[in-house]
């Protein structure tokens, strides 16, 4: 009985090599794969070389040089890195203030690169706390007295409650935010987190570009025997209709999971190993203090790589479901670009007239704005935050859909079957 | 071992391509012979349940071959005629892929493809990309995969298109070896290709069977003598509109006809022996349109 068990075992694995084999045999899908690949390397050298850093003399890095960027202002601003207190943040103010003071409001590049650059987050984060929309930063270092600064808790927990308030639609939804926000360790734990911030819009655009090249990739496993005239053979051989098409769905799978996270994978090692890792543990509320999404950084990046993920997964659902209905890849191979890229638009100017576009696929790729806006769910007393939901609703998508990907190929040229009479009638 | 259809019929738009077939099979080579249209390839595909019957039965040891599944299709072969493969798969990978959908062990379809790749001459281009293969190649490639897994059905639509006559010779014999102890359906218009293999020949026309049974039964079938006659030139188009007319040969003095007629077509004729070609052309020639045609 084991024996017997190996022996499909190894068969199925063998299936699904060639499988694979013969999807990646073609010319034009190992072209797709080492362009995606590329640009995975492409993208990385390009997010390490838009950190910026002013060194001691005011002098902005350039050239091949820039690449150093990253590592140098995370250096520079790790001189910070601990405890953000009150009087931390007060001390930051005050020599900001005091060098506009000096230079009459126009700090020169020189003392940027020597003080203001390393608490540059710091104050960031003080004006945003201050002031809830954003301004100016400048701006709101004057207008803010010192006496605010060493309070400046105080005002976070005072404009955490009015959030909580005003995002909050329901006792239940506001109780929620209440909660997120008591999730909070304050005062908040510093450390640069630049790599990690520059890193989140390259991903984003990356996994975009990746989930409409897995879709376009899961639709060809699916369309190889009809654009090749080899399904007659398929479907009349013993597993054609069974093992055969579960190891089609398995490929297409194991291609997106293989092709995203090798995609990812190498532009996350690339970038980080370039610009370093520096930040992963920082909140993601020292750049977003009010957002609803108690996270670090790193936690930030890593929701973008598994939203990109899930989006994959449903990508190559959908195009295998279609291609297996239509019999081509045609149409396949336009939907992820309408769920992910066209939807983007449609759900922005459809935002205020339903609430529907909450939950539409574009949300999976566009964690950037997700995690910025306090979106909530409410069902019953349960609260449930924008993207957790939208990643199990996807999720459970794109694997609901697979036995009717099985069904649909599995059943080909088996209609259903009428009486003699009503095919006489016919 | 029995294949039966009963009162199969298959309907594409209120068109019977497929027409209240009955009939049995048992082992040996049965040859299918229609002109394009009759309805091979369609109650080809559902033999290998690649389409289901709109009604009626298909039936392997009085078990309906669509509840079967695996179980009768592990005991098919078929080559398409219209046979797509992989282009970019190497022939022997090619092999592999369908044996391993055809549920054949690793070690096992290894033994067999070598086997079947020096029975049909493709050894030497095992590695060999399926795209660079010729068409004739690509065929036997075809032939070869539809043997993978020893079948007791092998259904063969047109496998000799395609083929030089050399290699149409091969395959004959190769199909007369395979017969042994299986049933073999073999769907041509090309009449040699079964004339002398197929044990029972199956006449197909509009979605049905208008003659079923053996070559010889079938010439003898035939109320039409078969003659030979030289006549003029300028009378051939006059013969031709006459009689049906099996072979035109241009000779010394005139063209050599071969004539189908129950009476001597023209002073010089020499009766011949009649051929299954001949009889395919009676039936399926312009008197094949007729519908009192009795066979």
């Amino acid at each position: 009985m084991r024996f017997c068990c190996i022996l499909v075992r190894k068969q199925v694995t063998r299936m699904l090599k060639f499988e694979i084999k013969k999807y990646f045999s073609k010319t034009v899908n190992k072209l797709i794969l080492i362009v995606v690949l590329l640009v995975a390397v492409g993208y990385s050298f390009l997010a390490a070389e838009s950190m910026r850093y002013t060194d001691t003399d005011g002098v902005s890095l350039d050239g091949i040089g820039k690449i150093t960027a990253g590592r140098k202002l995370a250096a520079d601003k790790n001189q910070w890195k601990g405890k953000l207190t009150a009087e931390r943040i007060a001390d930051a103010v005050r020599n900001y203030k005091g060098l506009r003071q000096q230079y009459q409001g126009e700090v020169p590049d020189s003392e940027y690169g020597k003080k203001v650059q390393a608490y540059w987050d710091i104050l960031n984060f003080t004006a945003n706390v201050y002031t809830v929309e954003p301004e100016f930063l400048p701006d709101v270092m004057v207008r803010i007295s010192e006496e605010e600064v060493n309070n400046i808790y105080d005002i976070y927990a005072d404009n955490q409650q009015k959030a909580s308030e005003e995002y909050g639609k329901t006792p239940e939804q506001e109780e929620f935010i209440k909660e997120q926000y008591g999730k909070l360790e304050i005062p908040a734990d510093y450390e640069a987190y630049d790599s990690w911030e520059t890193m989140t819009m390259y991903i984003q655009t990356y996994v975009i570009i990746l989930v409409i090249v897995i879709g376009f990739m899961a639709a060809g496993i699916f369309d190889e025997e009809f654009r090749n005239h080899a399904e007659l053979v398929f479907f009349a051989a013993k597993y054609g209709r069974s093992k055969a098409v579960r190891n089609k769905i398995a490929a297409g799978m194991l291609t997106a999971t293989v092709v995203y996270w090798t995609g990812a994978g190498i532009m996350s090692l690339i970038s980080f190993g370039i610009m370093g890792a520096s930040g992963f543990h920082t909140p993601y509320q020292i750049e977003d203090p009010y957002s609803v999404y108690v996270m670090t950084q790193g936690q930030r990046y890593l929701l973008i790589v598994v939203c990109g993920y899930i989006a994959s997964l449903l990508s190559a659902s959908v195009t295998m479901l279609v291609t297996a209905k239509m019999r081509t890849a045609k149409v396949a191979v336009c939907i992820p670009f309408f769920m992910f890229c066209m939807m983007l638009f449609i759900a922005r100017s459809l935002s205020d007239v339903t609430r529907v576009v909450y939950y539409t696929t574009d949300v999976l790729t566009n964690v950037i704005q997700a995690v910025k806006v306090p979106t909530l769910f409410q069902i019953g007393d349960m609260v449930i935050l924008q993207l957790p939901f939208v990643m199990v609703l996807y999720f459970a998508v794109s694997i609901i859909l697979l036995p009717f990907i099985y069904r649909s190929y599995s059943r080909y040229g088996l209609s259903k079957r009428r009486s003699a009479k009503e095919n006489r009638k016919k | 071992m029995e294949l039966s259809f009963k009162n199969v019929s298959k309907n594409y738009g209120g068109i019977f391509a497929v027409d209240d077939i009955t009939y049995t099979m048992e082992t040996g080579v049965y040859g299918l012979l229609g002109v394009n249209g009759a309805g091979k390839t369609t109650l080809m595909k559902m033999l290998c349940t690649v389409t289901r019957p709109t009604a009626g039965e298909i039936r392997w040891n009085g078990e309906d071959i669509f509840r079967l599944e695996e179980r009768y299709r592990d005991l098919l072969g078929y080559l398409p005629q219209d046979f797509g493969y992989y282009p970019n798969l190497s022939v022997s990978d090619y092999m592999m892929y369908i044996a391993s959908i055809k549920g054949i062990r690793p070690a096992v379809a290894r033994k067999r493809m070598k086997e079947l790749l020096e029975m049909v001459g493709l050894s030497r281009y095992k590695n060999r990309k399926m795209k660079a293969l010729s068409g004739g190649m690509a065929r036997r490639v075809g032939i070869a995969q539809a043997m993978l897994n020893n079948p007791k059905i092998l259904v063969l639509d047109e496998p000799t298109a395609g083929l030089d006559p050399s290699e149409r010779i091969r395959f004959r014999n190769l199909i007369s070896e395979l017969s042994e102890d299986r049933l073999v359906l073999l769907s041509t218009h090309i009449v040699s290709d079964v004339e002398f293999i197929a044990e029972q020949i199956l006449l197909m026309k509009d979605g049905k069977f208008f003659y079923t049974g053996t070559s010889e039964d079938l010439i003898a079938s035939m109320e039409e003598e078969v003659w030979t006659c030289v006549v003029p030139r300028q009378d051939v188009n006059q013969y031709l509109q006459k009689y049906p007319v099996g072979n035109v040969k241009h000779v010394a003095g005139g063209a050599e006809l071969r004539i189908l007629s129950e009476n001597p077509p023209a002073e010089n004729a020499v009766l011949e022996e009649a051929t299954l070609e001949d009889a395919f052309l009676l039936y399926f020639g312009e008197k094949a349109g007729d519908e009192n045609v009795e066979v």
